[in-house]
């Protein structure tokens, strides 16, 4: 759905169903140049078992607009804003790569408005190269395909999809694409900038869950598992396939996050 | 991980990884109709298009999913859907995006089935085209009207063999809001990638080279992801509420795939026109040659051209990689690697000359494809495009003595030797009258 929001027209992925803030709220951040098709395989799905689901695209990605947020602090002040406007209740935040740091930091500046955490290719800290950063200035869409090709697993390589006919890097650059332009460089500083991680991962006081990527080029697995150790109670898998886990391997961390949302 | 294979590779391996349970190096071809649900949870998730997967084969398969995900792969797509034929895959993106009242811009120079499909079966459905010469983009710009819903073309035209300038119709298409549709059967991805170029969606008949050997009818369409399906009022049927899934918008829900998914979940679960895991096999094994193929296609393609060009019992001949053809130069830019392996020439003697040359060579098969591995000949006029007016043939460029030659790859000097043959009669035939 589309609204206004801090005047802006801003989209809302509900996984095709209407909102409903009696039902726990499960909204999902997407990463670095991403937007809420990061999230096709799970959108539909949790909407479909019960819960309200929110996907938003933040300003300036897919298609939402507005001015990229320059900072993790900025983006977890919008997405708590948002959701407060929509008065959702029972909140359980799911957050890809970037939209890690974004969960982790909106649970430090707001510590009792989750009710659960859910860390998927995450991380306490996502450094980013100078050349990546300066690629993404200069040719955002060669930045793209390039973070595209490294989120990949063998999945990528060899365009296996579990959904029929899809290719990851076809459709992951495409999706990327529908960003306004620069939008990728506000998220990689972004990201590149945020050093509150230690401290906002050791605050965490409601059960987490990180499903973390043998073979995350992006975020790689020795990070997440230094990140999931800061966590007082965190259950962890790790799954074979690359940053992309909720393409390349949809039904496992749907199942995984299910499990974990059943015994919240 | 992160390896970006090039395209020869892509050709073997995309779509498919050995399986993990029995190590199957080939892609296993399953055969079934539909499959088990674990629980009626999966049931309602597949059904709901919540997750990828398989619930019926008139849907979705396997084997045919491998060879989709090979072919996105190697046009360098977001996604694609293979189907029955490449007749089924123009209809699917024309059922896909149009209804009654809407409008198409196409080439007047294309094979003669895709004309009938927009002039005569479309109209039935309220479904109108106007017909332009492919390689005037001015007359294009100007044949878009406001209920225009895409300019489709072939990047090859079959059998005139004109070459649409895909870049310049691009930004045309580009600026009036509509997507460029290319059937790009005769140049295959290997010679060229029309996404590349600016092209929305990709159809494919993969009965010809793709395929290769004349053993399977199959189709497909690829889509690009590069099109913005967002005004509502102008894509109703991708953008706008869908009938069921309690009315999603298939751009809001599925972004670059919308197009791929609503062919799915309408065309080919309204339709049915699917493929035969069996003939996806098959198509994927010629797809693992394509490469080495279609090298050896312009090389022979270019033998033939020198042969033809010289040879005293031949009127003309027309390839759009001689610089005789009225699209050479667009060809060298969009087709540096050869313009496709079909020749159209003519004999001296007209009508009755060619049909004494088709009937007296050997090697080369008389038959309605192209594309096979092995050499092929046909009359257009007679046959292919003879369902078409006097006006359209003479719109398409096709001439009473036109004879189109899909170059094969026998030894060279076998093709060059049965043609021989072939003009022998025509020589004998001379010499009575």
């Amino acid at each position: 759905m589309l609204i206004n929001f801090k005047g802006a027209k801003t989209y809302i992925g509900t996984g095709g169903k209407n909102l409903d803030n009696s039902k726990t709220t499960i909204c999902f951040i997407h990463g670095a140049g991403q937007n809420h098709l990061s999230f096709i395989q799970q959108s539909r799905f949790f909407a479909n078992k019960g819960y309200s689901v929110i996907v938003p695209d933040m300003p300036g990605h897919g298609l939402s607009e507005g001015k990229p947020c320059k900072s993790i602090k900025e983006i977890a002040k919008w997405v708590y804003d948002l959701l407060k406007t929509l008065d959702v209740n029972n909140i359980i935040i799911l957050g890809h790569s970037q939209g890690c740091l974004v969960a982790l930091e909106l649970n430090r500046l707001y510590p009792s408005f989750l009710n659960g955490v859910i860390f998927v290719a995450g991380s306490n800290e996502i450094p980013v190269n100078q050349f990546l950063l300066d690629l993404s200035l200069s040719d955002e869409q060669k930045a793209s395909n390039m973070m595209v090709t490294w989120g990949h697993g063998i999945d990528g390589d060899m365009s296996i999809n579990n959904w029929p006919g899809h290719s990851h890097y076809g459709e992951g650059n495409n999706v990327m694409k529908m960003n306004k332009p620069k939008s990728l460089n506000c998220d990689l500083n972004a990201c590149n900038n945020y050093k509150d991680g230690i401290d906002a991962a050791k605050s965490i006081n409601i059960p987490a869950l990180a499903v973390l990527a043998k073979n995350d080029q992006m975020t790689p697995l020795k990070s997440g598992q230094k990140f999931v150790e800061l966590i007082k109670k965190c259950e962890t898998h790790v799954l074979d396939c690359g940053h992309f886990l909720q393409t390349e391997r949809p039904k496992v961390l749907n199942s995984l996050i299910l499990s974990y949302l059943l015994k919240l | 991980m992160g390896e970006n294979y090039k395209f020869d590779t892509l050709s073997l391996h995309a779509g498919h990884i050995p399986d993990k349970e029995t190590g199957s190096r080939a892609v296993p071809i399953y055969q079934t109709t539909s499959y088990v649900f674990k629980n009626t949870q999966e049931a309602a998730s597949l059904y709901n298009m919540e997750v990828g997967g398989h619930l019926y084969t008139r849907i979705s398969n396997p084997t045919v999913a491998a060879l989709e995900q090979r072919l996105a792969a190697l046009e360098g797509g977001a996604s694609a859907v293979a189907c029955s034929s490449g007749m089924a895959a123009m209809h699917l993106v024309v059922s896909t995006i149009c209804s009654s009242g809407d409008h198409i811009v196409a080439s007047s120079k294309m094979y003669g089935a895709n004309i009938n499909l927009l002039q005569h079966t479309m109209p039935r459905f309220g479904i109108n085209t106007d017909f332009v010469n492919p390689n005037d983009p001015d007359a294009i710009e100007k044949a878009i009207r406001p209920n225009t819903k895409m300019v489709f073309g072939e990047v090859i035209g079959n059998p005139g063999l004109d070459i649409m300038d895909v870049p310049a119709i691009s930004e045309i298409c580009k600026r009036k809001n509509v997507p460029l549709v290319l059937d790009a059967t005769f140049n295959t991805p290997y010679l060229m990638q029309p996404f590349k170029y600016g092209a929305n969606i990709v159809i494919h008949s993969l009965t010809k080279w793709l395929g290769g050997h004349g053993i399977a009818i199959g189709g497909a369409v690829v889509n690009g992801g590069n099109f913005d399906w967002g005004d509502k009022e102008k894509f109703p049927t991708i953008s706008g509420p869908h009938f069921a899934l309690n009315g999603i918008s298939f751009w809001e829900e599925f972004g670059p795939s919308a197009l791929i998914a609503k062919i799915r979940a309408e065309g080919m679960y309204n339709f049915g026109p699917s493929l035969s895991p069996t003939n996806a096999f098959y198509l994927m094994q010629g797809i693992e040659t394509l490469p080495l193929r279609m090298k050896k296609h312009i090389e022979n393609t270019h033998e033939m051209l020198d042969f033809l060009q010289n040879h005293e019992e031949v009127a003309w001949v027309k390839h759009p990689d001689l610089e005789t053809h009225p699209d050479y130069k667009i060809a060298k830019r969009i087709l540096p690697k050869g313009s496709g392996s079909i020749i159209v020439f003519g004999i001296k003697g007209g009508r009755e000359a060619g049909q004494v040359f088709i009937e007296s060579v050997q090697l080369a098969s008389h038959l309605a494809n192209v594309g096979d591995a092995k050499t092929l000949l046909i009359h257009p006029g007679s046959t292919t495009h003879s369902h078409l007016s006097s006006e359209a043939m003479k719109e398409g460029g096709l001439t009473d003595d036109m004879i189109r030659l899909s170059v094969g790859l026998e030894d060279i000097n076998d093709i060059k030797k049965d043609f021989e043959k072939g003009f022998r009669a025509v020589k004998k035939l001379g010499a009575r009258c």
